[in-house]
């Protein structure tokens, strides 16, 4: 595969010239020594030294401060917010005022796990993702933190929209919806809940995973879908798809085979993902339809053996979508 | 972490995944054992480890920061490194664990100095001045989503399999990255090169 930029193979004179101006820029110096010393028992240490100071910070927390709600004369203290700057759990920022945080109207703060923001139908917001990316939040949402940390940053979504830019390894950023979880694999995406909490998701850049149970979708770039309370996510489409193509994704993903002959005669180019998308949705003499359409505009990598293909098997179906994203700039 | 009721894991991307992985052979096996060995104490191995990472160590901050400070801050991210490599209980998430003390420590440098300075970059082996500074201010003005990965491959010179060994992503996203970054890119810079 000739791409110069991915695997500098070939030849590209626009990325050579970038290459030249900005290679004077890099890094070369060596390792500084000696190292650090490492100290035992320093882990220990911090965790004693955050407990300390989130103590400290709880007693000090004056009370009717600005940002609390009036207390009238015999009503008890409210409870402190749980979502104060230095604390842990993701950074967020109102950008459009109406933003409430465990429950208290925030113009910023920090996120904590198990805690739900909210934003009112006007309001909208930021929230840093760790350190991998950001999330907007759009009006009338409600996203909860589930947990963070090294192997996974996982957020639910009850409803509203966001649209979330991701640069991190796959599968380390999650958002459950109602219906299916969307799992990221290195994008940038939009992801709803609409009021009868169904999920749509569109994708703007690489690639998420759409799941429920052992349903799995593939949505690359340039695709959407839509998942529904108990089913599960649906046949991803082109954004660009047309009417009849939609109607008839919509069809299959009900069950009605006879859909799929309208499907396969109007899928083009634009289409491939839903045609590999059906590849596990289908059996026998539709898959071999399904795969003679996509083998007409994508061929299958010569590694993939065309019975295995038509038998289902995982690698085979994973090889041909390895594929797929990678043609995407050819 | 509680578990959501209702959704299962993957099946699919977790075989890619253990394909990778055993694919990757020899390279994801060293990072392993330099990381073990560092653990251990291996001054050795930990150097290794920066020969391989300082690159996309580098790229991540000067992404964000003046030359002269970014230079600074990787010594600092590696002399971190060294001292908390004892809390990373699964030495094959180095890649990923790095990249976020790296993003960690260009992010604070900014909150504490501002974005880049006026003090102009100095490149080891300057081209035409004005014409790189202006491909450098094209490449800091990008997403962050691109941003790093162009830096790796246009700045450090790394090729996008090297990119993804050593940040953890997959091939076909740092590809994606790629392509989309540099569209981007060719678009900022006014598409006339």
């Amino acid at each position: 595969m000739n791409d110069y930029l991915y695997n500098k193979q070939g030849e590209d004179p626009e990325v050579a010239q970038l290459e030249e101006l900005l290679g004077g820029y890099e890094h070369t110096a060596e390792l500084r020594k000696p190292l650090p010393e490492r100290r035992r028992g320093r882990a220990a240490l911090y965790v004693v030294l955050a407990a300390a100071a989130a103590v400290a910070v709880a007693l000090a927390w004056p009370r009717g401060e600005s940002s609390q709600p009036v207390i009238a004369d015999g009503d008890p203290p409210p409870p402190a917010s749980r979502c104060v700057a230095g604390g842990d759990g993701f950074a967020f920022a109102s950008q459009n005022g109406g933003v409430t945080c465990d429950g208290a109207a925030a113009e910023s703060g920090v996120l904590p796990v198990d805690t739900w923001l909210e934003t009112g139908a006007d309001g909208s917001a930021n929230l840093e993702i760790a350190d991998i990316g950001s999330l907007t939040i759009f009006g009338d949402s409600r996203l909860r933190l589930v947990g963070t940390g090294q192997d996974e940053h996982r957020l639910e979504l009850a409803r509203g929209k966001v649209s979330a830019e991701v640069l991190a390894p796959p599968r380390l950023f999650v958002v459950d919806t109602p219906a299916a979880t969307a799992v990221d694999l290195g994008c940038a995406y939009d992801l709803s809940v609409d009021e009868h909490d169904v999920t749509h998701l569109r994708v703007t850049s690489g690639a998420v995973s759409l799941e429920r149970g052992e349903r799995l979708v593939w949505v690359p770039a340039g695709s959407e879908v839509s998942a529904r309370p108990g089913q599960g996510p649906g046949v991803p489409v082109s954004i660009d798809a047309d009417a009849e193509l939609r109607a008839a994704a919509t069809k299959l993903e009900g069950g009605d085979a006879s859909a799929l002959p309208t499907l396969l005669a109007r899928a083009d180019d634009d289409d491939v993902g839903t045609l590999w998308n059906l590849l596990s949705r289908t059996e026998d003499e539709q898959r071999g339809l399904v795969a003679a359409r996509l083998q007409e505009l994508r061929p299958r990598p010569s590694s993939v053996a065309e019975q295995a293909v038509l038998a289902g098997e995982p690698r085979a179906l994973e090889a041909w979508r390895d594929e797929l994203e990678s043609a995407l700039f050819e | 972490m509680a578990v959501v009721p209702g959704v299962l894991r993957v099946s699919l991307v977790d075989l890619r995944s253990a394909r990778r992985a055993a694919d990757s052979g020899d390279a994801a096996v060293s990072i392993a054992e330099l990381v073990t060995r560092s653990q251990a104490g291996d001054q050795d191995a930990f150097t290794e480890l920066y020969a391989r990472f300082h690159k996309a160590v580098h790229a991540v901050i000067f992404s964000r920061v003046s030359g002269r400070d970014a230079d600074d801050l990787v010594q600092d991210v590696f002399a971190d490194a060294w001292a908390k490599l004892e809390s990373l209980r699964d030495p094959a998430a180095f890649p990923g664990w790095i990249m976020r003390l790296a993003r960690n420590r260009a992010v604070d440098q900014l909150r504490k100095a501002g974005p880049v300075r006026e003090v102009p970059d100095v490149a080891v082996n300057p081209p035409p001045r004005a014409e790189a500074r202006a491909a450098l201010e094209a490449l800091r003005s990008l997403p962050d989503t691109y941003r790093e990965t162009l830096t790796m491959r246009l700045v450090e010179g790394l090729s996008g399999p090297e990119i993804a060994e050593r940040t953890g992503m997959t091939p076909e996203s740092v590809r994606v990255n790629l392509h989309r970054g540099f569209k981007m890119l060719r678009e900022r810079l006014g598409g006339g090169r």
